[in-house]
Parts: C-alpha cells; sequence; structure tokens
C-alpha cells in the first residue's frame, strides 16, 4: 500500500504568535528583525508589509524608510521552533506520526487514518479550519511522498490533493525555490542558467548538473519528484496501544476528565488484556480549545492492565491539567508495555502472588508523589560508600559479609555537624565532648578506626578520618570522628 | 413439608458462661474470653488478623503478650538512636516488608537531617531485602503516604518518623490506627519525646532513652535502654524496665534488678499523676464540654 502525506505550510507563524500576544496591534504592517553582523536585516513580514515592497533580507533602515508605519519586533528563533513543535503534538489527533518540517511546516502521515475522519479532503479541510480558526495562515496539500506534499504546500495557495505515483508530473511546474527550498544565492545561479522551474532540471543531465551545484540539489530534486520517497521523524514516537475520544462538548471541570479517563482506561486496558500485555507508562494527552496539548505521564514498576490500579496513579497528575477553555479531545497512549502471563493466578491473586502486587500497586502510588527506594548493599569500606540506591521494584542483591559493621551509625547525619571534643593528647580518643549545652565526660570510647577515601576513585574528594564510638554518662551512644583539616564532628548516632 | 430448624447462631451479647454440661470454667478462662470479645469490639483487629503480636521482651506484661498489630503504637524518643534502634527492632520482628518513612529532614527547620542508615539497620534484623524508604518533604505527604502504606496488606511494618511532635494529632493518629486496622501492619510511630504531647489514638505509648551499659572495660558493651510503657489500651502503664539488647542473638533481656535500683534516670520524667490520664475519650469530652 502506497503512504500518503500531508503537509502543511504556515504561511506566517512568527507574525501570528506576535498577534496573538498582543492583540492590540490590529492591521498594521508588521515585520521582524534580527542582527546579522553588524547590520539588522528583516526576517520575516507579514501581507501588509509585503503590499508596501518589503521582503525578508532587506536592511532594517531601509524597510524604515520605505514604510514608516512599520511595527518592528525582534525575531525569536526558539520561540518559533518551540511553537511549531507544539503544533506537531496538536496534530497527532489525526495520525500518531506527525512531524515537523522546519522552519514553518508540518507532515502528517495519514496512511490509513483518513477514513476515521471521512476521508483526505475531509480531514484536510478540518485540519486548516481549526488553524484558521486560531489565527493561523495556512496551506495544505496532500501527496504520495512527504517533499511532494511540503513543495506543494508551500507553492499552491489551492489545497490539492493528489493520487499517488504521479509525483514528477505534479512538482515539474513548481517554481524551484519554494519547492526545493533552496537560498537565494543557488536561486540566482539557476536562474542565470534559465532554470526556474522544477521542470526544467528534470530536463537537464544529472551529471553536469551535480557537477555545478552539488549532490545536495540532486537529492531534494528526488525527494520531490518521488524517486527517492524519505521517512519522517515523528515527534514523538508512536505509541505501542492508544484509545482516544471526541467530545462534543469542552471537558471543564474535575469530576468530567476523572469520567473521560475511566472510559479511556476501561478501552485501553480491554485492548492490553486482548494483546497479552500490561502498560509500564502511559500518558493521557488532553487537547484544549485553543490548540495547546497538555500530557499527564505514569509510570509502573510491574506491567499493570488493572484500570483501578492506573486510575489512582494518574489522580496526583490530574490536578495539574489546566483546562482553561476545556478539553475537545482526550487520548491515552501505552508508551511502554511489557508481556504479562497471564492464567488464574494473577487474576484470583493467590498467597505470595497476591501479596507481591499488593506491594508493587503500594510502591507506585508512593512513588508518583514522593522519593522511594530500596538500598543495595555496596562492598565498601567507606560508609558513605556502602549503601547505593535502588529502584522501589528492584530486589536488592544479599549483603556482603561484614557490610553491618559496628561502627556504622543508626541514624547518620547527612551533613556531619562540627563538635566541640576535648582530647588529651594529639591522637588520644575523646575525653569529654559539648553535648546539648553542656560539658559531658566521655564515659567509654571505643576506636579509632582509621577510615582511607577511596584513593582509586578519580572523583573521591574526601578527607581522611578516624571514628570513635562513645558513650556519654547518661548513656547516649554516638559516632564522632576526627578529620585532618575540619576537625571533630558528629557523624550519627549509635543504637 | 419440614420445619424450618430455629436459627443457631449465638446473639452477640451471649453471656460467657458454661453450658450446663460442661464443667465450669475457672476465672482465668473466662477472664481471657472477656478479654477477646472487648479486644473484638474495640476493632483492634488481633482477631480479625489472626498473627500472633509482635514479642518486645521476656518479662514485660502486654495485653495479647506483645505489641499488637493491625494497630499504632508511639514512640517517644528521649534519645533519638535507642529509640529508632527499638523501632527497628520492634519492625525486624514483624517478619516483612518494612517502609520507613521520613517526613522533612530537608534540614530547613534548623533540624539535623537525620537519615535511617541501612548498615545499621541491618545491625537490628532489618535487612536490605525486606527495606524500603520513603522520604516525604511535606507533613502531609508523609501521613498520606502512611496511610497508604498501613493500608497495604503485603506491609508487615511501618514507621513513620515525625520531626516535631506537636503535628501528630488526635485526628492523624486516629485515622492511622483505622489504616492500620484495614491492613493489619504494625504502625510505629516516632516522634520526639516532648512534655505534654498531644492525645493520640495510639494502642500504646513508650518511651525510650539509654541507660549507661554496665561493665568496667573501656570497650562498648551490648547497649542498655530504658523502656517505659506510658499508656496502654487494655492494659496497664508500667515500667520504667531496663533492658539490654544483644545485637548477636538479636534479643531484648530484660534486667535482672529491675526498675527499684535504677541508678540514674537519663532524664526528669514529668510528673504525671494517674487521675488525670489524657485518653482520647477524655480529651474529646472535655472538649466537647468547652464548646
Amino acid at each position: 500500500m502506497s503512504r500518503r502525506f500531508l503537509a502543511l505550510h504556515l504561511t506566517d507563524l512568527a507574525m501570528a504568535r506576535i498577534r496573538r500576544a498582543e492583540p492590540e496591534l490590529e492591521e498594521a504592517p508588521l515585520a521582524t528583525w534580527e542582527a546579522s553582523g553588524s547590520r539588522r536585516l528583516l526576517v520575516a513580514v507579514d501581507a501588509a508589509a509585503a503590499s508596501r515592497g518589503l521582503a525578508p533580507g532587506q536592511a532594517l533602515a531601509d524597510a524604515q524608510a520605505i514604510a514608516p508605519e512599520l511595527l518592528l519586533r525582534p525575531a525569536d528563533r526558539d520561540g518559533d521552533a518551540r511553537a511549531l513543535h507544539g503544533l506537531a503534538l496538536w496534530a497527532r489527533r489525526y495520525t500518531p506520526l506527525a512531524a515537523i518540517d522546519p522552519p514553518q511546516g508540518l507532515i502528517l502521515d495519514i496512511t490509513g487514518c483518513d477514513h476515521l475522519f471521512g476521508g483526505e479532503a475531509t480531514l484536510l479541510a478540518d485540519a486548516l479550519a481549526r488553524l484558521q480558526r486560531a489565527g493561523l495562515a495556512v496551506q495544505g496539500a496532500v501527496a504520495g511522498a512527504a517533499a511532494t506534499a511540503a513543495a506543494l504546500a508551500r507553492s499552491r495557495a489551492d489545497q490539492p490533493i493528489a493520487v499517488s505515483g504521479i509525483e514528477a508530473a505534479l512538482a515539474a511546474p513548481l517554481p524551484l525555490g519554494p519547492a526545493l527550498r533552496l537560498d537565494a544565492a543557488e536561486l540566482e545561479a539557476l536562474a542565470r542558467l534559465g532554470l526556474r522551474r522544477v521542470r526544467d532540471l528534470l530536463d537537464q543531465p544529472r551529471g553536469p548538473l551535480a557537477r555545478r551545484f552539488g549532490q545536495a540539489l540532486l537529492d531534494r530534486l528526488d525527494a520531490v519528484t518521488g524517486r527517492r520517497p524519505h521517512a519522517i521523524q515523528p515527534v514523538q514516537p508512536p505509541p505501542e496501544l492508544a484509545e482516544s475520544l471526541d467530545l462534543l462538548e469542552p471537558l471543564i471541570t474535575r469530576p468530567a476528565i476523572d469520567a473521560a479517563l475511566d472510559r479511556l482506561l476501561a478501552g485501553l486496558c480491554a485492548k492490553l488484556r486482548l494483546a497479552g500485555l500490561g502498560a509500564r507508562r502511559l500518558a493521557l494527552l488532553a487537547w484544549r480549545v485553543d490548540g495547546a496539548v497538555q500530557e499527564v505521564a505514569i509510570g509502573t514498576g510491574l506491567p499493570s492492565r488493572d484500570p483501578a490500579h492506573l486510575r489512582r496513579l494518574f489522580a496526583e497528575g490530574l490536578g495539574g491539567l489546566q483546562p482553561d477553555l476545556g478539553f475537545e479531545r482526550m487520548a491515552l497512549e501505552a508508551r511502554a508495555t511489557d508481556r504479562m502471563e497471564t492464567g488464574a493466578q494473577t487474576s484470583l491473586g493467590l498467597g505470595a502472588r497476591q501479596d507481591w502486587a499488593a506491594l508493587a500497586e503500594l510502591l507506585d502510588r508512593l512513588g508518583q508523589r514522593l522519593r522511594v527506594q530500596r538500598v543495595a548493599p555496596v562492598a565498601s569500606h567507606w560508609p558513605e560508600r556502602s549503601v547505593a540506591a535502588l529502584d522501589p521494584q528492584a530486589v536488592p542483591p544479599p549483603p556482603p559479609p561484614g557490610w553491618s559493621r559496628p561502627d556504622q551509625p543508626l541514624l547518620r547525619l547527612r551533613r556531619p555537624k562540627p563538635l566541640e571534643v576535648v582530647a588529651l593528647l594529639p591522637d588520644a580518643p575523646p575525653a569529654s565532648l559539648r553535648w546539648q549545652g553542656m560539658s559531658q565526660r566521655v564515659l567509654r570510647a571505643e576506636g579509632p578506626l582509621r577510615l582511607e577515601p577511596e584513593w582509586w576513585r578519580a572523583e573521591s574528594r574526601a578527607e581522611r578520618r578516624d571514628a570513635y564510638r562513645v558513650e556519654l554518662p547518661c548513656g547516649t551512644r554516638l559516632l564522632v570522628c576526627r578529620g585532618g583539616a575540619s576537625g571533630w564532628r558528629l557523624h550519627g548516632y549509635l543504637p | 413439608m419440614q420445619p424450618t430448624p430455629p436459627p443457631t447462631q449465638t446473639p452477640a451479647y451471649a453471656p460467657v458462661s458454661p453450658a450446663p454440661d460442661q464443667p465450669p470454667l475457672d476465672q482465668a478462662t473466662v477472664l481471657a474470653a472477656l478479654r477477646a470479645r472487648v479486644a473484638r469490639l474495640e476493632g483492634l483487629g488481633r482477631a480479625r488478623h489472626g498473627m500472633d503480636p509482635v514479642p518486645v521482651a521476656e518479662g514485660i506484661p502486654l495485653p495479647g503478650g506483645g505489641l499488637a498489630r493491625a494497630a499504632m503504637h508511639e514512640v517517644a524518643a528521649a534519645s533519638p538512636g535507642a529509640a529508632a534502634a527499638f523501632c527497628a527492632v520492634l519492625l525486624a520482628r514483624s517478619g516483612g516488608t518494612v517502609l520507613w518513612i521520613a517526613s522533612g529532614g530537608s534540614g530547613k527547620g534548623g533540624g539535623e537531617d537525620l537519615q535511617a542508615w541501612p548498615p545499621g539497620l541491618a545491625r537490628c534484623g532489618l535487612s536490605p531485602a525486606n527495606l524500603v524508604l520513603v522520604r516525604a518533604e511535606r507533613w502531609a505527604d508523609a501521613l498520606w503516604a502512611m496511610e497508604e502504606a498501613l493500608r497495604c496488606p503485603a506491609v508487615t511494618g511501618a514507621l513513620l518518623a515525625a520531626e516535631d511532635a506537636a503535628r501528630l494529632d488526635l485526628t492523624a493518629t486516629r485515622r492511622l490506627q483505622l489504616a492500620a486496622e484495614t491492613g493489619g501492619a504494625l504502625g510505629l510511630l516516632l516522634r520526639p519525646d516532648v512534655p505534654n504531647p498531644d492525645p493520640s489514638a495510639a494502642a500504646t505509648h513508650w518511651r525510650v532513652g539509654p541507660l549507661p551499659s554496665g561493665g568496667g572495660g573501656h570497650g562498648l558493651e551490648d547497649p542498655r535502654w530504658q523502656l517505659e510503657l506510658l499508656r496502654a489500651r487494655g492494659g496497664r502503664p508500667g515500667g520504667p524496665w531496663a533492658v539490654t539488647w544483644r545485637a548477636a542473638s538479636g534479643a531484648l533481656d530484660l534486667d535482672e534488678a529491675e526498675a527499684s535500683a535504677m541508678e540514674a534516670p537519663i532524664r526528669e520524667a514529668p510528673i504525671r499523676e494517674t487521675s488525670v490520664v489524657r485518653t482520647p475519650a477524655a480529651e474529646m469530652r472535655r472538649a466537647r464540654r468547652g464548646r
């Protein structure tokens, strides 16, 4: 089956963003500029400015002389790229394979998706209508190759829908500039040879063309004529399973969103069950009326397809959604799934297996909000390195021999606290220390345990220290250490 | 047509008296049966979950013979190390997965930023395989995590370490107690020792502090702690008891020369008359009268 691509060309995305942010500008001519070396050049102009004879690439001073009423804004290329990316996310309402075509285009792979919207013409009309309602000037085209569709969208304003297989004939009459996206210098060089349209290039022998203008030109030409189609890079990898819901009335309230999530979860979990899978990562996407797409993502430790459990995990994130005027479409995507063994045990939940699943669900719930971890014992003499954090669902390895030494504190201070200690000799154990505002005699002290930092680690900048376990007359036991430069510090409490 | 048999189930208020053809029960049996019924009415959950209580130490009289599962127990820490070790020993004895929930601890409030240290906990019998550490910045999150943990049937013990004792009010502890009754886990609240704590719905209240260890040598012997049972639901407060914790065998041994010859109590215990014990019920009544 041949693929079908829909291309959208947003003719003045930057201007639309500015007008949307500053509605008071009204119809005045508008242009953006940026500094290029010591010169200031126009980057983009809107239709009103273009009708006064302004064009991108013009010097700013010239433009202001030609049209004194011109409004100028600095160009924001990063912002435009972000807006385009946001539009690509929005376009995932039509197909999971939506790609950006910078600087101003979107390409959607609508193979097999069009019938959901009543055909390619309806889909294209719907996309154009929605974008125009949001204040964006847009041209669209559908064709059998991505580059051809993009070239048609850029060059023709009549929203063509072309059948597959005639890409070369479609591209032939298009002007070279928009069709192949060449820069001004290349265009001028080609125009000097009398080459102005794609058809002119197709008539030329390829060898001399490649020698003179480089292989890149031929690559673009082949892409546009469909001779060498290239794949698009979707903004997000397609989900493994998805479920979506189109809403007649926009959803605004939390109970309504909860109800929509319930329906999505029921559908997705049924699909997962049929496929014998469990979800590991899920994302809830919500399309707002104004075109913004919001996302709530969750993850589970074990694959799950229990709607009640997944709903609880979502409960935390739903509070972060901002419906404003309402969501008109919601979708639930399984971004990652795992095989799940089916059979009597999981559904009946017998014995230890049930406990295991209950614990995994508890850790999932806690993990959505808090820092939850298990600890892996590590064979290291340096106390700070004897513990490594593990994923809460992981099974810790057995402790190495000698791991829990008596000089390990029960409660450890993350930042050891300086302590006033009196020792009779520079290397002697502590004789008394200041504790809770009083000077206390040290009843017993055990040590020193001399700890050398792990010199084989490049990043280790800890200093050597002597650890003493001391007992005060009241019975309190402390772990105090003497470092070279840092002096005496309290490192933790012993039982 | 057969007549339907009369209902055979015994009413809940059936008196605990022997059937006429059985030998008369002795006093101890009657008392035990009555206690079991009171416990059931109070919803302590011992009967429902049918698991043995967690033993503390040989010789400490506790209702049921140990700390009831499916209930909250509060431990006031006269010293952080001893109380945390006591809690770790109890959690290890609960015999399954244990959650250690720390609240706050960012050190911003001038606290010490303490961290439960797994190698130390392992010496108390809590192996890393059974331990899950949870850290909550906000107090509300910590309470929520504790409640969720207690409700989970796969968790046998959960500890909530509170930096600030004042925030453990009656409502919070009551919620935790109800959660513990649902799940069946041993719930522990580790809080600093303050003179007049808020009333709480926990089943037992302990105060744990250190005692100087015996032995004349220079080395550190096994640590000794002073346990005080300040309040026990369905039991009698007691103590202080001096216990020695044997790290090698994991046992808590009650000292021979007992409480009478207690040499140096670690801090002045607040004087509390037995007549004004602040129970949750009394507290609520007082509050209602005040309103």
